[in-house]
């Protein structure tokens, strides 16, 4: 579960995040949404500290991350992400890049690690590509790998970050599909899109944000059917 | 022109011994360049200022005096900085590990910033502590790109190891000049001694080649 409370950013004078309030709760899917600028990233970022909150609290699994106290690199091996533009490791073939942080972090033996990779590339379809390097994977294929390497740390919660806005579009589907698997196996996920069919047809509830407040907190069938800001009324007529 | 090798062939023995001299002193100050230009370009782009700044004076002075001046600093100065005098080999290491790792730290920090920031951010998303990130995932990858800037500094390094002459080190230089002194000749084992430098830079450059041909294997 993920407590955020009153979170705030500021980057100098400009305030990007002005006291966001909201709970995901375990196994829940939560879509965020918001036209560009509207701080759903940097809401995402701040929460494995990717981005330092300026104020506010945020409590994953009851634990303050926002305490000088906690040490950050546990948590964060508990919450996985993926990012839009990969970020795989180059220089390391695909199982590398899967066994690495379970190795290096977990101190978990080669034999298991592999084991734990094979079982997820073969989840994401990818199972011929352990041995290749990231350059020889299309798009679809890179994000699915990572996917498969935030999945390896076996986190609680994942976090994706635009996961498909750097794809070409006839491989957007792929990764929507291993996404969708993967929310129903109960994984707690908190996912900035633009895909909007994606996100009324596997989220559990939508997060509009805009100007770094959050205006609406709904279930996706009330917030696609009848948003009642004027804001996402805006937004919806421009995406939809 | 009249040219005599000759007279220098049996020399050449003597002369040739000079190199085992030079490349040591290469090697070792290599190392030595390469360690602590890892260290102080991890210093410079810390987000500590002092440790910033320590590693910028660092760099500034050895890059702001000559070579050969930091080489007879380190070997006269020494017994009045340590007690003893140093072995001159030993003073040329220093010296020149001393200096290159001023170049080196520089390259090493352009390296790792041109090393995408998503690399950071996913091995801390993994809650890779941040030594072996630098280790595992930036370092390698910076090492890649830089490695032709890498093989330039050793190449300066093993040509400009000729000025540890001056405190008397027998290297490849030292010696051909002695044999052209005996000789009352010095034109031809100068020559010899260039030949030797440029087979010594022709193997170094090709050994980079082959090094940065199997780190491109993931391309």
């Amino acid at each position: 579960m993920i407590k955020v409370d009153n979170l705030h950013k500021n980057y100098g004078k400009l305030e990007v995040l002005k006291g966001i309030t909201t709970t995901i709760q375990t196994g829940e899917v939560v879509a965020i949404i918001g036209p560009s600028g509207s701080g759903k990233s940097t809401f995402l970022r701040c929460l494995n500290l990717l981005e330092a909150p300026t104020s506010g609290t945020i409590l994953i699994e009851n634990q303050d991350v926002t305490d000088k106290k906690t040490n950050i690199m546990k948590v964060r091996q508990n919450v996985g992400m993926v990012f839009q533009h990969f970020h795989l490791f180059p220089h390391k073939t695909v199982l590398q890049n899967l066994t690495y942080a379970p190795m290096k972090v977990k101190g978990l033996g080669r034999d298991s690690a592999e084991k734990i990779a094979y079982g997820l590339l073969n989840q994401v379809g990818l199972s011929e590509k352990a041995g290749e390097y990231p350059t020889r994977l299309s798009g679809g294929q890179k994000q699915r790998v990572a996917i498969a390497r935030a999945l390896a740390m076996e986190p609680k919660v994942m976090l994706f970050d635009e996961p498909t806005s750097a794809l070409d579009p006839e491989m957007v589907k792929e990764v929507l599909e291993v996404m969708k698997t993967l929310a129903n196996t109960g994984m707690t996920m908190a996912i900035v899109t633009h895909e909007m069919g994606f996100a009324r047809e596997v989220a559990d509830r939508v997060l509009f944000l805009d100007g770094g407040v959050l205006v609406e907190d709904s279930p996706p069938e009330e917030f696609f059917a009848n948003p009642k800001s004027q804001r996402a009324q805006d937004f919806l007529q421009k995406m939809l | 022109m009249n040219l005599d090798f000759t007279q220098f062939i049996p020399s050449m023995p003597y002369i040739l011994k000079g190199i085992l001299v030079t490349l040591q002193i290469v090697i070792l100050a290599g190392v030595l360049g390469f360690v602590l230009g890892i260290i102080l370009s991890l210093l410079k782009i810390s987000h500590i200022k002092i440790l910033n700044w320590i590693a910028d004076l660092y760099t500034s002075i050895f890059r702001g005096t000559p070579l050969v001046l930091q080489l007879m600093l380190i070997y006269y100065g020494s017994p009045q900085i340590i007690g003893y005098q140093i072995e001159p080999y030993t003073a040329a290491i220093l010296s020149f590990g001393l200096n290159s790792g001023a170049y080196i730290s520089e390259i090493i920090r352009a390296g790792i910033l041109a090393v995408d920031k998503g690399q950071q951010e996913a091995a801390m998303a993994l809650g890779v502590p941040y030594g072996k990130m630098m280790w595992d995932i930036i370092l390698p990858q910076a090492l890649k790109n830089i490695l032709p800037a890498l093989m330039n500094e050793f190449i300066t390094l093993t040509k400009e190891s000729a000025i540890v002459t001056t405190i008397g080190v027998m290297d490849i230089m030292r010696r051909s000049y002695q044999v052209g002194a005996e000789n009352y000749s010095f034109f031809e084992p100068l020559l010899i001694a260039g030949l030797i430098y440029y087979l010594m830079v022709m193997t170094l450059t090709f050994l980079g080649k082959a090094l940065e041909g199997r780190m491109r294997r993931s391309d």
